[in-house]
């Protein structure tokens, strides 16, 4: 008896680590296409990357489009 | 719920509609930008800030082909992570959702995000092509976005909280959301930037991506849909556990 209600229970509620999995990957690629000026690339290049902002240029048409604050 | 496939059916909806929003702006938003950035060019070779070389229209076309080709790749990225967002929203919602089959119920979900976390805050806030946006405001500019969203995404979460409770005369949440952006509305500070670019740029701009991200709002509720009544994530097979 205790098992089926285990089941109807796993049945309608979302997995925790699904929920973390997909919450991460949301703040960080909003992150990256919406607001980043340079600070993931910093992490990994050092302040090279503010002057390069390579992921900034190849994302920047889409953050225009998609209606986040630019230049 | 078995987990790996539901994030895999998630996942792959949101990269598959943002790889269509990146392609309709490929198609219709990328004249306006190249419109947009050829005024800015104009105005550094007025300012002197460069030389209208063959030199600099080498470097400039290759440098737009980058950015062009980002798009693809932007709406790849974005779209994974917006899907992410509303492939956790569909976990929770999708046994109160309308709709007698996932498709409907996606559809649904999609149309209530789309006006509530992209066509209200667009109201306010309205996309720009380049040259609008100053420099200095852009962290300014940032914060008041996020807020607005935030207030509508939560103010919505939390009006259908309100719904849920009512026994009778569920409009009141309705009214009571639209109270709460009205009020979002007026007292929020408008975009500081002037507009100087010509207004038949700056409107186009704002139609063409505004057909872009619903494209993606669009696709995401199909894809989730047609996914999700296919796989069904959720079911779980009774005589596993017997
Ligand atoms: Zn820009």
């Amino acid at each position: 008896m205790s098992f089926s209600k285990e089941i109807t229970l796993s049945k309608s509620s979302v997995p925790k680590v699904a929920l973390l999995v997909l919450a991460t990957i949301f703040a960080f690629g909003v992150f990256e296409v919406g607001f980043d000026q340079g600070q993931l690339f910093s992490i990994v290049f050092g302040e090279q990357a503010y002057a390069d902002m390579y992921l900034h240029e190849l994302t920047h048409d889409m953050r225009h489009a998609a209606g986040f604050p630019c230049h | 719920m078995r987990t790996s496939l539901f994030i895999v059916i998630i996942l792959l909806s949101g990269c598959s509609a943002g790889i269509v929003h990146g392609l309709v702006n490929l198609a219709i938003v990328e004249p306006y930008l190249d419109r947009a950035i050829g005024i800015e060019n104009q105005h550094m070779f007025a300012s002197g800030e460069a030389k209208d070389t063959p030199q600099f229209w080498v470097e400039y076309y290759s440098y737009r082909a980058w950015q062009k080709g980002g798009q693809l790749l932007a709406g790849a990225i974005l779209g994974t992570s917006i899907g992410a967002l509303y492939g956790i929203v569909f976990g929770y919602a999708r046994n109160i959702l309308p709709g007698n089959s996932f498709i409907k119920k996606t559809l649904v979900l999609a149309a209530i995000m789309w006006v509530v976390l992209y066509l209200i805050p667009f109201a306010k806030y309205p996309s720009n092509p380049p040259t609008v946006g100053d420099p200095e405001t852009i962290i300014l500019r940032q914060t008041l976005y996020v807020l607005f969203i935030a207030i509508s995404g939560f103010g919505a979460l939390g009006f259908y909280q309100v719904y849920k409770r009512l026994k009778s005369r569920k409009m009141i949440a309705f009214i009571g959301y639209a109270g709460l952006m009205g009020m979002a509305f007026a007292l929020m500070p408008q975009n500081p930037d002037a507009i100087t670019a010509p207004m038949d740029l700056i409107n186009g701009f704002r139609a063409v991506s505004l057909v872009g991200v619903s494209s993606f709002w669009l696709s995401v509720g199909l894809i989730l849909g047609v996914l999700w009544q296919k796989l069904q994530p959720d079911k779980v097979k009774q005589s596993k556990f017997q």
